[in-house]
């Protein structure tokens, strides 16, 4: 029997229905079902237990904790994306090509690998830690500093990755028109590159912020998880689930996932509206 | 054409690994598989005492005896067990991690029936200090210095971290702590509060906690006196300082009757039980820091072990389930203190 | 393009960028690679062939393959019906996709945990085929499933969105079968993407740490795979054990990205050659 793809009428549907109902039972089980499960724990006690659950001052602090620092890194991450990808698309330079492949790298090694690289580097009893310890009294590993750069090391490629299609495209004429008409580079960095990026700036740094929100691997080995100091909510529920405070569980991974799901939502949102290609 | 190669290639390889899967769950006569689920001070007393027990098992049966173990702090690894984890044998740090297993029914045996009461392996909370001892720590009343950065674990997750707890309180209790009156509850309680806020990190487990201390943080670890001497004996520079009051520590074995009984293996379960009661076993255990039940071992290595002058058990307290809610309960005396002491700090 | 003059300005923002990168991301890798050779190489040696890591490597990649070929076949199809097809509820299918992306790993393994523990929703139903998800490979396969989803599916669907309909249509109306269609005409198509999507959803899973330490509980002999060695290398004091297998899992997840991001460049010059 012969069927076409093309088709929407008439006899050729049935193969574009089932794959779309596999694809829908998929995503149901796969991911729907689990989130059910586990707002449905959360609340299984109420509103009211919930919300004491989730203004616990050890709960309260890991999530603004968590928030904070992920805000910090993106806006960092933000800067040095804008930079990076700058200088990769604009500029030659010996060591480019090697450069520029270096940005993924933090893709592809394992959070959990990065944490042990953050404590050999800054740890306390290692050089560098010791001098940033005790010349500027600043601690990175078990510290604040030591999540915050943790997580930027993680971000660091969706920033860079997503404003360098938008440069490359870029229409360099119009740079070198307004140039020629005695326009000053900030001026032009200002009037026509900024413009362009803020979507793609926006959606890479929203995609890191949720990302890093949720960051596990590298923050529990970097940040020593001390309740009240450095303890990121991710933290809080796996202690949470080893110490079988399961509502306390399951009402933090409600609020992460809240949080992962608003950022997103908002970063689909600018994406449909101004349309950029990834 | 190619669309058959395609799917016979994804077949096979799919066919390739859930073969791999399998074979772990073929039942083979020559081999038996037994998961010990344990806290994580005593693992390389384990790694020795294990092979040991591999060679006993198959000179005896012709059997080999394969292990999975698990080394997780003692209330998660009870926990763990209890949410699915099918131990065969647990020993954990303390007894209450052994009764909340048996209270869900998965194990149903009296497993303090025996000679040994069930307990394993023994030790006190002691502190590890500094090459030197730099801040001159001699005994609990030295935690309360200010500025002092103290490493002691979670006990929400670690059962060193509640006996470190006992001993704390317990010594301010007994009136062995310079300045806090005897068997004055409040005055206990405010220098617990005191230590506490000494308190630099909470690690999960009590192997995390000495790992931490080895990296550089704190000044002080609260912790067994088995994990201070295994740590010096591969190198570490620190001191292992015991108070005059402490608490004897009681590590108790137990087999988990569902899991032996699914998979099989309570004999060779109830063997390697038995083995660890063993003078063999019981020496692997004291030249890893810990002081035996084996009265014989327990001679032997008297020099190692100092007495302590004033050791105290769990039962000064009235016993495990006493603990939980007296000390560890929502409105126990530990919760009340943390809560005190971290809403001083915000 | 060409690229523009070189300015002093310039030359700072290039030194910021390579100081930047150099103290975030060069200085620690550089400090991991000699911190296993720190014991010498015969440590080093040692420590590659140790069983326990050997078995951890095993399993790290069957579940990882197994995940990927899933995936792939699922996140194609999914990435497919998003953008080929317009039903009621879209919107939700596409928003929810991304989830797993910003999950936290450790919420992933709990959720699981509800779900197939021992006192979890679905455990009669498990303990009736005697079946063991929770602490055992099945649930971390799961767990890594859910983890990888958004991989493929994000990279799938502007490949798919850019297939070019008129040879579709063209064959269509010529009589050719559906399977015709896809593999001579779309597979090639999306035939690099769907390499550099399971190359990423292969990393990423070789690397799935926090939700399978919760699902999976670590215990040596089962359900531990490479991460999980890592860590509790780490918490036996077997620094180069632990370095060592770290620097083996990072190269091979960093050869294969770079491969397959080789792979697409490659890809892309030669569609831009038979174009132009």
């Amino acid at each position: 029997m012969e069927i076409s793809i093309g088709q929407t009428q008439g006899k050729a549907r049935w193969p574009a229905l089932i794959i779309r109902v596999i694809s829908i039972l998929y995503v149901l089980v796969m991911i729907f079902i689990p989130l059910v499960v586990i707002f449905q724990d959360g609340f299984r006690q109420g509103i009211s237990e919930f919300w004491h659950q989730i203004t616990l001052p050890i709960a309260r602090h890991a999530i603004l904790l968590t928030l904070w620092t992920s805000a910090l890194m993106t806006v960092i991450n933000a800067v040095m994306g804008v930079i990076t990808a700058y200088v990769f698309v604009r500029y030659e330079f010996p060591g480019k090509r090697l450069l520029n492949a270096i940005v993924d790298l933090p893709l592809a090694i394992p959070t959990l690998v990065t944490g042990v690289m953050l404590v050999m580097l800054y740890g306390p009893q290692e050089t560098l830690g010791r001098f940033l310890s005790e010349k500027i009294g600043l601690n990175i590993i078990f510290a604040p500093p030591g999540i915050v750069i943790s997580l930027l090391f993680i971000s660091f490629p969706f920033v860079v990755r997503a404003i360098q299609p938008v440069l490359q495209d870029l229409d360099l004429e119009q740079e070198r028109a307004a140039a020629t008409l005695g326009a000053k580079p900030c001026v032009i960095f200002r009037r026509i590159v900024l413009p362009a990026l803020i979507v793609p700036v926006l959606s890479g740094s929203l995609l890191s912020f949720s990302r890093a929100v949720g960051e596990f691997g590298a923050v529990v080995i970097v940040a020593g998880n001390i309740p009240l100091k450095t303890q990121t909510a991710a933290v809080y529920v796996l202690g949470a689930v080893e110490s079988e405070n399961q509502l306390g569980a399951s009402a933090i991974s409600i609020v992460l996932i809240a949080i992962s799901l608003l950022v997103l939502i908002i970063a689909n949102t600018l994406h449909k509206h101004w349309g950029v290609h990834r | 054409m190619k669309k058959r190669q395609v799917l016979l290639g994804l077949f096979l390889v799919l066919l390739m690994l859930t073969s791999c899967n399998n074979q772990e769950e073929s039942g083979n006569e020559e081999e038996v598989k037994l998961i010990l689920g344990a806290y994580t001070t005593p693992r390389e007393a384990y790694r020795q005492i294990i092979p040991l027990f591999q060679n006993e098992w198959y000179e005896k049966t012709g059997q080999r005896v394969v292990f999975e173990e698990s080394y997780l702090g003692s209330g998660a690894q009870s926990r763990a067990v209890v949410n699915g984890f099918e131990a065969d044998v647990v020993a954990l740090s303390l007894e209450a991690d052994v009764n909340r297993i048996q209270e869900v029914g998965l194990i149903s045996h009296d497993w303090k029936d025996g000679s040994y009461g069930g307990i394993v392996t023994t030790s006190i909370v002691s502190f590890a200090v500094r090459e030197g001892n730099p801040k001159g720590i001699g005994n609990w009343v030295d935690l309360t210095q200010s500025g002092l950065e103290i490493l002691t674990p979670n006990p929400n997750t670690s059962g060193g971290a509640m006996w470190n707890i006992l001993g704390l309180y317990g010594a301010a209790l007994r009136g062995q702590v310079d300045g806090v009156p005897g068997d004055d509850a409040d005055a206990a309680f405010e220098f617990l509060c005191d230590v506490l806020g000494n308190v630099s990190v909470m690690d999960k487990a009590a192997r995390d906690s000495i790992l931490n201390f080895e990296k550089g943080i704190g000044d002080l670890a609260i912790t067994y006196e088995n994990e201070v001497l295994v740590g010096q004996q591969i190198g570490q520079a620190y001191e292992l300082i015991i108070p005059t009051s402490t608490i004897l520590i009681q590590n108790p074995l137990a087999i988990v009757d569902t899991s032996v009984d699914k998979h099989g293996t309570r004999e060779v379960a109830e063997a390697f039980v038995n083995f660890l009661y063993s003078t063999e076993a019981q020496e692997i255990y004291a030249q890893h820091g810990l002081r035996v039940v084996n009265a014989e071992v327990a001679a032997a290595y008297e020099d190692q072990y100092p007495p302590v002058d004033d050791l105290f058990t769990a039962d000064y307290f009235g016993g495990w389930n006493a603990i939980m809610t007296d000390i560890f309960g929502e409105e126990g005396i530990y919760t009340r203190a943390i809560l005190q002491v971290q809403g001083a700090t915000q | 393009m060409k690229a523009t003059k070189i300015t002093w300005s310039a030359w700072g923002l290039i030194a910021i960028t390579v100081l930047y990168m150099g103290f975030l991301i060069i200085a620690p890798v550089a400090t991991l690679i000699q911190g296993a050779f720190q014991n010498g190489v015969n440590a080093l040696w040692q420590s590659l062939q140790a069983p326990a890591l050997r078995q951890s490597l095993w399993l790290s990649l069957q579940i990882a393959l197994l995940v990927v070929i899933i995936q792939a076949v699922f996140g194609s199809l999914i990435a497919w019906v998003i953008v080929r097809q317009n039903f009621k509820g879209k919107w939700i299918l596409n928003g929810i996709l991304d989830i797993p992306f910003a999950i936290s790993p450790v919420v992933v393994g709990y959720m699981l945990l509800l779900l197939f523990g021992r006192n979890g929703l679905l455990s009669p139903a498990l303990d009736l085929f005697n079946i063991r998800v929770a602490f055992a490979i099945p649930g971390m396969f799961l767990a890594t499933l859910f983890v990888c989803l958004p991989f493929m599916i994000r990279e799938m669907v502007p490949v798919i969105q850019n297939l070019d309909r008129q040879q579709e249509f063209a064959a269509e109306t010529l009589g050719a079968t559906s399977w015709t269609i896809f593999s001579r005409i779309i597979f090639p198509q999306i035939k690099s993407a769907l390499i550099y999507g399971m190359t990423l959803t292969l990393a990423r899973a070789l690397g799935e740490f926090g939700a399978v330490l919760v699902i999976g509980g670590g215990v040596q002999g089962r359900t531990e795979t490479t991460t999980l060695y890592i860590f509790r290398a780490l918490e036996e004091r077997r620094t180069t054990d632990a370095y060592t297998a770290s620097i083996l899992l990072g190269s091979f997840s960093v050869l294969i990205v770079f491969l397959a991001d080789w792979f697409k460049r490659w890809q892309t010059r030669k569609s831009q050659q038979s174009v132009g």
